[in-house]
């Protein structure tokens, strides 16, 4: 081996998710965000291209996500970090901050990217609850 | 001091999707994809099943080196030699077939699917050579003195490519592949190529280039790649040699020699030694040294 490769799995999962106006983003199966599209940079107030990849924790602590009743989610019970974990999708709402603004009441739906060699990532669709 | 070891080559079937039985294309060959190894050891490495498998059994007869039989993917034109391989019908013959994991079922049982009624006359139960089905393991391994490497990359179903390499020389076998679907082989990162860690470097490296840029537009997400695109990929991955392979069943040997000639001037464009590629041909021999 001279060199590394994402699966194919994530590497589809990107390609797939360029192309979308959906706001989506993918985490690799060891809790990393490894890239979002543009429609999310643009929800979330920057593009991937200038943050990089970062870990869950570190996203977290960006954009401060928090139920209804103003109680901090844990890491660990998002979303994301669910499907990866147990590869199960998992759908929920929740509140967060885009780069500093006002809190934005979203919906997230991850599906965990299962391929042959088990759980690669997840592929996170997330949208903005209208009329919150 | 001992000499580097090499791998030896030899090219047995380069057409893609269907054996191609017709006068404009016999200097290249119309047979389905086949590529033999030879380790250093003696022992046989044979990339795919397709219908230059039979041609290479004929050569075997009498000898006992280990077999081993690496499937790229199950798509006919990967598999349909194997009922033709003199081999299989040797009882002294131990043969590996090792193949990609689906989740439809083992390798043997997704293999006799072919090799059942009513589409074969034979059932893999009948083979007389003592047939051992394996799915490739994540990562690397070793088949005696040579590391093979095999991961999933983009072609429509489940496919490996792979990476043998013994000592320094890698031959790097991606015959049905198409990275550049949904992004840019310029400007992506290499990670997130589909294909490049198993090419990164290769000595050589024998890739899908199935059609020309005009035909590729009409295919796109087939599975394969536009001449091209193959040659970008090889270009980031700095592979030192490029054998075009999986021609399209239409290419005469006159269309082949054109796409010759357009990727060799696109390789040197690319920075590259013109003479580093070549068009995969039937028969065609090479010493693979580090």
């Amino acid at each position: 081996m001279t060199g590394s490769n994402q699966p194919l799995e994530l590497i589809l999962a990107r390609n797939l998710m360029s192309s979308l106006a959906i706001p989506s983003f993918l985490v690799d199966n060891a809790g990393m965000l490894v890239f979002y599209n543009a429609a999310a940079g643009e929800l979330l107030g920057k593009r991937f291209e200038e943050i990089g990849r970062r870990s869950l924790a570190e996203w977290s602590a960006d954009h401060a996500p928090f139920e209804q009743d103003g109680r901090e989610i844990p890491t660990e019970d998002l979303p994301f970090t669910i499907a990866v974990r147990e590869s199960r999708p998992v759908h929920r709402r929740f509140q967060l901050r885009a780069d500093g603004g006002p809190p934005m009441e979203i919906e997230s739906s991850a599906v965990p990217l299962a391929g042959a060699s088990g759980c690669q990532g997840a592929i996170v669709v997330f949208w903005p609850v209208s009329g919150a | 001091m001992a000499p580097e070891a090499n791998i030896q080559v030899t090219l047995w079937g380069v057409r893609g999707s269907i054996p191609v039985a017709d006068p404009a294309v016999f200097r290249h060959g119309g047979n389905t994809p086949c590529v033999a190894l030879r380790l250093s050891d003696g022992a046989r490495v044979v990339l795919d099943a397709g219908s230059g498998i039979r041609a290479l059994g004929d050569t075997l007869a009498g000898t006992r080196e280990p077999l081993h039989i690496l499937l790229s993917h199950l798509h006919l034109d990967h598999i349909q030699g194997l009922l033709f391989f003199k081999p299989l019908f040797d009882a002294d013959r131990e043969i590996t077939i090792w193949g990609p994991p689906a989740g439809d079922g083992s390798l043997r049982d997704r293999l006799s699917r072919y090799l059942s009624a009513p589409l074969s006359p034979i059932e893999m139960r009948e083979l007389p050579a003592r047939v051992s089905y394996r799915t490739c393991p994540p990562g690397t391994w070793r088949l005696g003195p040579a590391l093979v490497e095999a991961a999933l990359v983009n072609h429509r179903g489940p496919t490996f490519g792979y990476r043998i390499s013994e000592g320094r020389a890698a031959v790097c076998y991606l015959p049905d592949h198409e990275p550049a679907l949904g992004q840019s082989l310029e400007t992506s990162e290499a990670e997130w190529i589909s294909g490049y860690a198993l090419a990164r470097r290769a000595s050589v490296l024998i890739h899908d280039g199935q059609y020309t840029d005009s035909e590729y537009q009409a295919h796109l997400g087939w599975g394969h790649s536009a001449v091209s695109d193959a040659l970008l990929f090889a270009r980031r991955a700095e592979a030192r040699r490029v054998i075009l392979f999986h021609h399209d069943p239409a290419h005469s040997d006159d269309d082949l020699d054109g796409l010759c000639d357009e990727a060799r001037d696109r390789w040197s464009a690319l920075g590259g030694d013109a003479n580093s590629v070549e068009i995969a041909a039937e028969q065609r021999e090479l010493s693979v040294e580090p």
